[in-house]
């Protein structure tokens, strides 16, 4: 018995830990690249974001887990579709009421949540398949890992387009502040140079 | 037909939830950008203590052949007077649509300000459409139709607006908006009766 629980200790712990580096969905997976690029000009948007994410994807995986038995395979895609949508929709309302200065500055990339493959991808590949609460710790991780990748890329974007993150100073004042690191292309070197370290980095620590 | 009561039975919980969701925050959403409105205008005319929305929405040509349909808020001051009016003007920038918010004098003669509602002009060129040097330069500027010029001074007053450089494609925007705008609901304001003949 007491093998058991640790057994289905471990499993907890693998869903809740897989999303945050293993299978990170944004450096490891590359799946809902669309977020990393479009809202990560500062902290604040991407920390909004990733929160989005974060709640769509329990809500989400919740929903399809408890209806897991009834789905048909032919219902399924569209199942998933419905939930998502609704989620992602009350999400928006949320912020339109509450932050309507973040709403405003994510613009359509809030709805566009509907469409983050991250998300179906985790109803498909974990929340149809697993039990309740391995499918909320696995959304919480994932979520976690995915909003960690918006920060970062963020953070590094926002300090060298304005020289300051979260809107305090922290380059010095000979710093002259790069443009382009606010344009689609900052995305673009940013999350390449980055992807580039975080495979060097595994396979060195896989030869050692 | 498999399963299909599900997805119905689904559609309709979720379509409910939605409905809620959406009649709880709704009043606070509509507050919103009522405020955020109000706080731009209020800026542009500070002695604006209301803004009464006229009772028919203004038809204007903005594009050649494409009416569009305009709502124009009268600005009251503490005494109920009319010291001006604001409109929202859009139109196409360069990679999206610009939305300014007007603010006119009370005879439709002269510019109180403009702002940039919204934009998706590129950052650190194109967006400097909402640098003070830029929508300065309409400040007192006439309603009459605006020039765009690629060499001048930005700080003086008359119908030539300094552009961000010569081809920069949302200053020239912002420009051809307004004209288009402003000379469209100058006409029809003075057709209803509502400005010149001396009255205010």
């Amino acid at each position: 018995m007491a093998k058991n629980d640790s057994g289905r200790i471990g499993v907890y712990k693998r869903a809740l830990l897989a999303g945050l580096w293993r299978e990170n969905p944004t450096f490891r997976l590359l799946i809902g690249m669309c977020p990393p690029l479009a809202v990560t000009t500062a902290v604040k948007p991407a920390l909004t974001m990733g929160l989005s994410v974060i709640f769509v994807l329990v809500c989400s995986n919740v929903v399809v887990s408890l209806m897991r038995n009834l789905l048909k395979p032919h219902l399924r895609i569209i199942m998933f579709t419905l939930t998502i949508s609704t989620f992602v929709t009350i999400c928006d309302l949320y912020l339109k009421a509450f932050f309507p200065d973040m709403s405003e500055i994510l613009g359509a990339y809030v709805p566009l949540i509907i469409v983050n493959c991250l998300i179906i991808f985790r109803a498909e590949a974990c929340a149809s398949k697993a039990g309740l609460i391995v499918s909320v710790l696995d959304a919480i991780g994932m979520g976690a890992g995915f909003t960690l990748a918006l920060c970062i890329i963020a953070g590094i974007r926002e300090v060298l387009s304005s020289g300051c993150i979260f809107g305090f100073r922290v380059m010095p004042g000979w710093f002259v502040p790069w443009a382009s690191m606010s344009m689609p292309v900052g995305a673009f070197v940013t999350l390449g140079l980055f992807l580039g370290l975080v495979n060097t980095f595994t396979r060195k620590m896989k030869k050692d | 037909m498999q399963q299909s009561w599900l997805l119905i039975v689904a559609s309709f919980f979720f379509g409910l939830l939605i409905a809620v969701t959406s009649a709880g925050l709704s009043p606070r959403i509509v507050q919103n950008e009522i405020n955020k409105r109000n706080r731009l205008v209020g800026m542009l005319l500070p002695e604006a203590r209301n803004f009464i929305a006229l009772d028919t929405k203004i038809e204007i040509e903005a594009q050649p052949g494409k009416k569009e349909k305009v709502e124009v808020y009268k600005a009251v001051s503490e005494a109920n007077e009319c010291i001006g009016w604001s409109f929202n003007a859009a139109g196409a920038g360069f990679t999206g649509q610009i939305v300014l918010v007007v603010a006119v004098d009370a005879a439709f003669e002269k510019i109180a300000g403009i702002d940039v509602l919204s934009s998706s002009e590129t950052p650190g060129f194109g967006d400097q459409i909402k640098y003070d040097y830029y929508r300065s330069q309409f400040k007192g500027a006439s309603t009459d139709q605006l020039k765009l010029v690629s060499i001048g001074e930005p700080k003086k007053i008359d119908s030539e607006i300094v552009g961000i450089t010569g081809a920069t494609v949302s200053s020239t925007a912002v420009v051809d908006i307004l004209n288009a705008f402003m000379s469209g609901i100058k006409a029809q304001l003075k057709e209803k009766g509502l400005i010149g003949n001396g009255k205010k």
